[in-house]
């Protein structure tokens, strides 16, 4: 049934027959409790700035794990293939980012992830920290590998969460 | 010279733990009210670039600004359950000491020479801040800058932080009131307009939190009882005993905050005395400062987002009167049937038709922001005759002081969010005699104004926040007190919640 008098029938808003027509709903608040957990409060809408963001983060993964391949100071045995392979892999998710809209983070997490094990990987062997023997500079390119690759997980689970959404997607406020 | 760590600089620190605790917590009450940030100067349903609510809004019934109120929890806000007025009375109160006493700071700063521990004397410091951080990133501690009591990065994020990121908190907060955002027109404009300038706002608020994090960290590094006993003793030769004491002031501050948000959440009006003895002296000030306001009519709210009906854009907070004589208004479309009454303490009472009063405008409108004391705004042309002039006309006794506007509006009986009583506002002369101070007939040059912004007259208040710009006038009163009329407050808002009159800021 159209009704011509509604403005938000107009705009596609058709939400008859739910209880979120006529009164205000509160979601994510459990049975028995008044407020919903903290972060569920918090709702970011810049999808291109956090599509960036993410590419941002798996770039500088691929950057600093290209750097370390490129040393002389190898963190464990045959860690340079595998170092290598990982920054192809972030070159082709973030032309496939840049290029296309499609929704790849859950790649990202792959990459993330594959970062993380070469760096235990580097704990168990010989890690290119100073007192390993390595130049500072070289120390703090291979710790941004685990920090980029733990804030890249960090960014997944909130857009996952709902705090935050990458284009093409959209929080979709309508209040 | 030895930089060091002098006792001022140590009170400040310690002080400032105080103030920014308590702006943050009230900071959050403030923004959960209105729990939206914007880009553009207009709060345009769906354009917020985020929302800190769980609540999605009635999507096919009228829902005013008053419901948007989200609960958070006391732990985390003050006062919290959404008491925005309390939680403005906190941010005031702590804004006047914090502001102090940065003025004090950045004084001292610059007669003791200080100020060489944040401002980089040499472009060397930038280069060595690079270093400094590639050697933080390599998990390492980087030396302090010789004859500094800190490193480069440190002193590059200090000086931030105390000479950057506060003067623009500072200013970004003071452009949140009415009285200077509207005296200061061309500043507002120019920057984005009220919104934006709330977005930068919330975005210190980010920094703060985002600097309270790494500093806590860094100073774990560094070691705890080493870096607070530099900020107990001003150096680290007794790290346990200054350890301990500064660990026993971080006690003291969250029993400040328990302490504070029980005693607001048992006592308000007590709050509303300790607010009125520490901020009245300074905002009666901004009196002095008459709105000056003047948007381009292409500024109105819905221009900018191609909706074709503007005035169905400029938000409506509170819900049109039901009474029948109200309603029997409505039916008979106001022209021949309302007439404004201007009585009390006048040697010429008087009775105005809308008629009447379009003459007496004579064509005369003003383009202002509307300043909802919640957060919202929208930009409206009004047209209408300054109360100055009206009053003029009525010519005031001697000895009157004051301008009580009633409602044909119960806020009971039209609007289930609240408790009962008439609405009515009221306003020291000065106020009233400001140039902005309009009674408005017509919004956006449509003809008049909708019901839901206050048909058929209202009055616009541009210096105040926006309740204060009664809606639905039914009589104007000149009188010689206020304090007698309602809870003796000064209006239905200040009555029956915690507002200040003075909604200046």
């Amino acid at each position: 049934m159209k009704d011509e008098r509604s403005p938000a029938l107009r705009a596609g808003v058709d939400f008859r027959g739910t209880e979120n027509a006529t009164v205000r709903v509160s979601e994510h608040v459990k049975p028995g409790r008044k407020r919903a957990p903290l972060l569920r409060y918090i709702r970011i809408n810049l999808p291109r700035v956090t599509r960036l963001l993410l590419l941002l983060v798996v770039a500088v993964i691929g950057a600093a794990s290209a750097a370390v391949a490129l040393s002389d100071h190898e963190p464990f045995t045959f860690a340079g293939p595998i170092l290598w392979s990982v920054v192809g892999v972030t070159v082709v998710f973030v032309a496939v980012g840049l290029v296309t809209s499609a929704r790849i983070w859950a790649w990202g997490v792959g990459i993330a992830v594959a970062s993380l094990l070469v760096y235990l990987g580097g704990i168990a062997g010989d890690a290119p920290y100073v007192w390993n023997g390595a130049s500072v500079v070289l120390a703090a390119t291979w710790n941004v590998t685990l920090l980029a690759s733990i804030g890249y997980l960090v960014l997944y689970w909130a857009l996952r969460y709902g705090m935050m959404v990458a284009a093409p997607d959209d929080q979709n406020f309508m209040d | 010279m030895d930089l060091g760590f002098p006792w001022w600089l140590r009170v400040e620190h310690f002080l400032n733990i105080v103030f920014i605790s308590f702006l943050v917590r009230s900071g959050i009450e403030i923004l959960g009210t209105y729990p939206k940030l914007y880009r553009s100067q207009h709060t345009v349903a769906g354009t917020a670039w985020a929302q800190f609510t769980i609540q999605r809004a009635p999507k096919h019934k009228y829902y005013t600004v008053g419901g948007e109120y989200d609960d958070y929890s006391p732990r985390l806000s003050l006062p919290g359950r959404g008491l925005l007025g309390l939680g403005r009375y906190w941010h005031f109160i702590t804004v006047t000491g914090f502001v102090s006493s940065w003025v004090i700071y950045f004084v001292l700063l610059i007669f003791t020479g200080q100020w060489r521990r944040y401002v980089p004397t040499s472009l060397d410091t930038f280069t060595q801040a690079g270093h400094d951080m590639i050697a933080y990133l390599a998990f390492t501690v980087p030396d302090a800058v010789a004859g500094m009591p800190f490193n480069a990065v440190q002193q590059l994020s200090y000086g931030f932080v105390i000479l950057v990121l506060t003067p623009l908190v500072i200013i970004t907060g003071a452009f949140q009131s009415p009285a200077i955002a509207n005296y200061f027109s061309r500043i507002t404009r120019a920057v984005g307009g009220r919104q934006v300038i709330r977005t930068v706002h919330f975005l210190c608020l980010l920094g703060y939190v985002a600097f309270f994090v790494v500093h806590v960290l860094m100073v774990l590094i560094h070691g705890y009882a080493h870096e607070t006993a530099k900020m107990v003793f001003g150096n680290s030769d007794l790290p346990v005993a200054g350890g301990l004491i500064f660990t026993i002031g971080l006690v003291v501050v969250v029993a400040l905050h328990v302490v504070a948000t029980r005693w607001t959440l048992s006592d308000g009006r007590a709050v509303e005395r300790l607010h009125n003895v520490v901020v009245r002296p300074w905002s009666n000030l901004l009196y002095r400062l008459p709105a000056r306001m003047h948007y381009s009519r292409s500024n109105v709210s819905g221009d900018d987002v191609a909706l074709q009906n503007a005035t169905h854009n400029f938000r409506g907070s509170g819900r049109p009167p039901e009474a029948k004589e109200y309603l029997a208004l409505m039916a008979n479309g106001y022209d021949d049937d309302y007439v404004l009454e201007i009585g009390g303490y006048v040697e010429r009472p008087m009775s105005l038709t809308i008629r009447d009063l379009r003459e007496l405008a004579d064509g005369h409108s003003q383009t202002t922001l509307h300043h909802c004391v919640q957060g919202f705004s929208s930009i409206g042309r009004w047209s209408g005759i300054t109360v100055s002039d009206l009053l003029d006309l009525a010519g005031p006794l001697p000895g009157a002081t004051d301008v009580v506007y009633t409602s044909f509006q119960n806020m009971g009986r039209d609007d289930a969010l609240y408790e009962g009583g008439t609405y009515y506002e009221s306003n020291p002369m000065i106020e009233a005699r400001m140039p902005q101070t309009l009674i408005a007939f017509e919004l956006n040059d449509e003809g008049e104004i909708p019901a839901k912004n206050g048909a058929p007259v209202r009055l616009r208040m541009e210096t105040s926040t926006g309740f204060r710009s009664l809606k639905w006038l039914e009589r104007i009163e000149v009188v010689n007190r206020y304090d007698i009329i309602g809870q003796g407050r000064g209006g239905y808002f200040e009555d029956a919640d915690f507002y200040d009159r003075n909604q200046l800021i």
